[in-house]
């Protein structure tokens, strides 16, 4: 079950200019000119609540908030504002192969992705065939990462992140990585996890499999909430719009 | 969730240069000091001396200069995947706490074979080595303070990576590592003395160098030093550690 209660992200866009003490100085001499309002809200008011075995699809144009969304709800962002309660474990599947080293072997960055997604270590040794099955890269398990194709790198981080049963899972834009076979598989894995009572967020340009997997869709636009239902009648709507 | 390990298991040779520098950084140390400065104390081995200061200033160095970069460092982690925050600088320390416990290994070798029996310079194993984990424990808990408030700040101020530098060698001339606080004018020592750094090397020395055991009050000096920079440093870590994404 997933709660968002008046969600709001603000997001300083020139407080990075700051963190030296070089430009501590510079601001010390020159005049200031009228408070600069570099910010924006990257989401506002966000209000809903997803029930447990929901597939919810995410939907809107570049920069509406979908990324950030997740994020939130997956506990990278703390809200600005508001509240966001989460039950179940979550498996975020946002940044595939955030957690890898490019230096360590593809059998290392099983281990080390695993610990990071709070994997105990008998565990992975446990399901360290399934992965491998799964993520097709048997020949290459002794290879460091840097070396493998943007494919193998996916196909990798997607098969260590699903590989347990979880019970909120998070994805971001990521079945359409691999190969043609590749896809149908991780399709049906997702699948078989929808099947199996998993509250699942979906973010994805593609109306298409949106359609075909989730139950209801929620429409942003810049950090709004269009609308938010069926997922039918509003990725068709959605689609009306932006082809006026 | 600790196989943090797994990321500094680079190569053979990596692990064993952990242990080498440290190692060779003394070896040097004590030759210059010992034989180019002709330092030395009467009726103290001055290589026991020295490497009692090094072991616990060497740790706090490294240790806290890991812990610097450790949030700015792993930025694209702490952006992506949802990791309790606390972990990086932790780890940062009790990984140099490692490299730590093997540069003890060659301390006690030298406690075992240097020194002249006849010149009083012997060192003995005593009872009150059993101290000396404590003494270790209230070490790291200073450092795991210090490093959290570091990686705090570092995040807001960059330039704190340089001045740390520069205020790491000042500390390093201003604990008594290689001379003695009693070269120094009084007013000047009990100043001295207020630094936990030179708290814990003094313990070490009282017991390695002379068998005396630890009074009641540096029991506790030792514990609230430790105790209190580690609360500190967590509780300015844990308030700001939500707003890390924004600055980096």
């Amino acid at each position: 079950m997933i709660i968002l209660n008046n969600v709001s992200m603000k997001f300083n866009l020139g407080v990075e200019k700051d963190n030296s003490l070089k430009m501590i100085f510079i601001n010390l001499f020159t005049p200031k000119k009228k408070k600069k309002k570099e910010y924006f809200w990257a989401l506002k008011d966000i209000d809903f609540r997803i029930n447990k075995g929901d597939v919810v699809g995410i939907i809107g144009a570049n920069g509406a908030g979908k990324s950030t969304l997740l994020k939130v709800v997956s506990g990278v962002y703390k809200p600005t504002t508001g509240t966001v309660e989460v039950n179940g474990k979550i498996s975020p599947m946002i940044e595939l192969g955030a957690g890898f080293d490019q230096e360590l072997t593809a059998r290392e960055n099983i281990y080390l992705n695993g610990a990071i997604l709070g994997y105990s270590k008998e565990f992975l040794e446990d399901k360290f065939d399934e992965i491998v099955e799964f993520s097709e890269l048997k020949d290459f398990l002794d290879v460091p990462i840097k070396n493998f194709s943007s494919g193998m790198v996916a196909k990798l981080a997607f098969s260590i992140s699903t590989i347990v049963d979880p019970e909120v899972l998070i994805v971001d834009e990521i079945l359409s990585v691999g190969d043609i076979k590749f896809q149908e598989k991780s399709k049906n894995k997702m699948m078989s996890m929808i099947k199996g009572g998993t509250t699942v967020l979906y973010v994805s340009h593609s109306i298409a499999s949106i359609k075909e997997l989730c139950s209801k869709v929620i429409w942003l636009d810049h950090g709004k909430i269009v609308k938010m239902g069926d997922a039918k009648e509003i990725c068709d709507e959605y689609y009306q719009k932006l082809m006026k | 969730m600790r196989d943090f390990k797994v990321k500094y298991k680079r190569s053979v040779l990596g692990v064993l240069w952990s242990i080498l520098y440290p190692l060779l950084m003394m070896s040097v140390m004590a030759l210059i000091f010992s034989n180019m400065f002709k330092f030395n104390m009467e009726g103290v081995n001055y290589l026991v001396y020295l490497m009692s200061g090094l072991l616990i200033f060497n740790y706090f160095s490294e240790a806290t200069n890991n812990c610097l970069t450790s949030i700015v460092g792993n930025f694209s982690l702490i952006n992506k995947v949802y990791m309790p925050k606390y972990i990086f600088p932790l780890a940062k320390c009790l990984f140099a706490g490692i490299n730590f416990l093997f540069t003890l290994i060659p301390f006690f070798l030298i406690i075992l074979l240097s020194g002249d029996a006849a010149a009083g310079t012997k060192c003995t194993i005593n009872i009150w080595y059993l101290y000396l984990p404590y003494v270790f424990l209230c070490t790291l808990m200073f450092t795991v303070g210090i490093g959290y408030i570091l990686s705090t700040v570092t995040v807001f101020l960059r330039d704190v990576i340089y001045i740390w530098g520069i205020l790491l060698t000042i500390l390093n001339y201003f604990t008594p590592i290689f001379y003695s606080i009693t070269i120094l004018p009084t007013y000047l020592q009990s100043i001295f003395k207020l630094n936990p750094l030179y708290l814990y090397i003094n313990t070490i020395r009282e017991i390695v160098l002379f068998g005396n055991g630890p009074s009641l009050t540096n029991v506790v000096a030792l514990f609230l030093s430790g105790f209190i920079t580690m609360i500190v440093g967590m509780f300015i870590f844990r308030k700001k550690q939500d707003k890390f994404v924004y600055y980096i």
